[in-house]
């Protein structure tokens, strides 16, 4: 009882912790005089448009090679491994660097990109690159765990039931795997929406709402933070909560 | 239908079977059954006839896998109507059809995990049938249930695959569920060592190997001492035994013995073949008493009826097997030595030697 106790306390104490900034962010926000800054309501569709997009390229590129990591062994496999947690531990500022290296305009994809008219640098492409590097490890990794728990004999018995290996993932593989690969898109979608390092780096414009936030405090000051901040959680919270409970709620088998 | 399999990898399979009515594949735990049913379905990459290279969704192949593996997030009507093509309506009521063929038409909306282990078997083999294939693969069928419905849901899957008209092949290791089935094929070492009714492959194995699959674990190798036209009489062990001449016998002086527990009886009169041998140990199993006997050095298994009275270990008492019953195996020696050295073996003394004698 004792220990469930102190369980329990600790739980608690964890709570509080995290709970501690929010508090003080509901505290310090003067609510009065709340109102936005020149420019916030453009970085609020910048970042809800552009990351939609690059959450879209995420999952698209990402699903096969997650598919392809949890069902096939090859030699070098270790490679694949290393290549996917690289963008995952390199420090964002030097991923930002990276990308502008060789994206930027004298480098060595982005030359022969801008001269066939895509402009890597300052863009709306450049920003969804950006966003693309930061949040493609975390969902190629929670998809390939959600690959692996799906059971290879319900797909082959789907394949010995005549259906295509194309018909069978969409119809076994897919809906089993759905609590994983949510739980995939929802991270994606906060690392894509709050990353800061990488996209200040290759697009300063357009401004989404992390950079926009930095431009407030150095221009205005930290009363111009608040309101973008309430409206990014507003913005960032609903797909992980929804994606959360839809998944929940299939889990009863 | 005959079905030809050759594989390397994961292990080394060279199999021919005649698939007619009902099968049992019949092997050790390990020896590749399951290996061997999915490679003529098609998950595994195999060369054989017939359906070489195809693959599995192009085979009118039927696999039902051990546990059955239904599709946890469809109703059994789903499950069933996986395979079929068409407008849904048309698909759930093929389905639905499908499962009260089963007598499941009222559990069509469940999910598999509110179904019971046998309901569940019958919705998986509803779905293999679904597809009408020519061919069906059972893995293990009765493994995940209880003792108790085992026996009964073999039977009724049996009669069901029979009124089906489909041949099936299934995977078992337990040579009671094997001799319920039209014809039985042993595996042994990645090929089909014998195949043949359950009649013919339980009381004449080709070999040690056959015979141990087919349950017999009397196996010796004897010494022909006499033999004229009908009759041989073998040295096996220290103890003497009298058998039928087998047409093939020709000038051999070492033979295999294989003899069914079942055929060793308490003699009676006239006692033909009889020997006397210490009871060792005794086991109860239900409605048969597993009795071990030594006899100059010799181990001999008797399963005996329990209506008779219960033998004591230490009992010194006179035994009998028939003539018909002493199975003679013409092996190359190598193989009897290599074999014998391994089975003729005492069997193993449990706890209930203490119990009986104590």
């Amino acid at each position: 009882m004792n220990s469930r106790r102190a369980i329990a306390a600790l739980g608690l104490l964890a709570t509080a912790l995290l709970a501690l900034p929010f508090a003080g962010l509901l505290w310090s926000t003067p609510w009065l005089t709340l109102h936005y800054a020149d420019g916030d309501i453009k970085a609020l569709w910048v970042s809800i448009g552009y990351t939609l997009i690059a959450l879209l390229i995420v999952v698209a590129l990402g699903t096969p090679l997650a598919w392809w990591l949890a069902r096939h062994r090859f030699r070098g496999k270790w490679a694949v491994d290393a290549l996917v947690l690289l963008p995952l531990l390199s420090p964002p500022l030097a991923m930002g660097l990276l990308l502008a290296i060789s994206y930027g305009p004298y480098g060595w994809v982005g030359h022969p990109l801008r001269a066939a008219g895509l402009m890597l640098t300052n863009t709306p492409s450049a920003f969804v690159l950006a966003q693309v590097y930061a949040s493609a490890p975390y969902y190629i990794i929670s998809a390939r765990a959600a690959f692996e728990g799906v059971p290879r004999e319900l797909e082959q018995i789907g394949l010995s039931l005549g259906r295509s290996p194309w018909q069978v993932f969409w119809r076994v593989t897919a809906p089993l795997s759905a609590l994983g690969l949510s739980a995939g898109i929802a991270l994606a979608w906060v690392r894509a929406l709050g990353e800061f390092g990488v996209v200040l780096i290759v697009a300063y414009f357009p401004q989404g709402i992390p950079v926009k936030l930095w431009v407030n405090l150095q221009n205005v000051g930290l009363d111009a933070v608040y309101p973008l901040l309430w409206t990014f959680f507003a913005i960032a919270l609903p797909l992980p909560l929804v994606l959360g409970l839809a998944s929940r709620r299939q889990t009863v088998y | 239908m005959q079905v030809l399999c050759r594989m390397h990898s994961p292990l080394q399979l060279d199999a021919e079977l005649q698939l007619d009515g009902f099968t049992a594949l019949l092997g050790t735990s390990g020896s590749g059954k399951t290996s061997l049913l999915k490679a003529i379905a098609g998950l595994l990459p195999s060369a054989g006839q017939p359906w070489n290279g195809l693959p599995p969704q192009r085979r009118p192949v039927g696999y039902l896998p051990q546990g059955y593996a239904l599709f946890p997030h469809l109703m059994a009507w789903q499950n069933v109507a996986f395979g079929l093509n068409g407008p849904r309506r048309e698909r759930r009521h093929r389905a639905v059809q499908r499962l009260q063929w089963l007598g499941l038409a009222a559990l069509a909306e469940r999910y598999p995990r509110q179904l019971s282990g046998g309901q569940q078997q019958r919705v998986a083999l509803a779905r293999a049938m679904a597809r009408e294939p020519e061919l069906l693969l059972l893995d293990e069928p009765t493994s995940a249930l209880d003792a108790v419905t085992r026996d009964e849901l073999l039977t009724e899957l049996i009669d069901l695959i029979r009124a089906a008209g489909v041949p099936a092949l299934t995977a078992t290791h337990d040579p009671h569920a094997a001799a319920l089935a039209d014809s039985v094929a042993l595996l042994h070492d990645g090929r089909i060592i014998q195949q043949g009714t359950p009649a013919e492959v339980f009381t004449q194995p080709v070999s040690f190997a056959a015979a141990r699959l087919a349950g017999i674990r009397n196996l010796y190798t004897a010494q022909v001492l006499m033999r004229d036209e009908w009759e041989v009489t073998l040295s096996c062990g220290g103890l003497q035994f009298k058998a039928k001449a087998p047409v093939w016998l020709g000038t051999q002086l070492q033979v295999g013995v294989a003899i069914r527990a079942e055929a060793v009886a308490l003699a009676g009169d006239p006692p033909t073949n009889s020997f006397d041998a210490a009871v060792v140990a005794v086991r109860s199993e239900g409605l048969q008493h597993r009795v071990t006997l030594e006899a100059g050095g010799t181990r001999i298994e008797a399963l005996l009826s329990a209506s008779a009275a219960m033998p004591c270990v230490g009992d010194v008492l006179n035994w009998t097997v028939s003539p018909a019953h002493v199975h003679l195996l013409s092996v190359d020696d190598a193989v009897i030595d290599r074999d014998a050295a391994r089975l003729v073996r005492p069997p193993a003394i449990s706890a209930t030697y203490v119990a009986a004698h104590s």
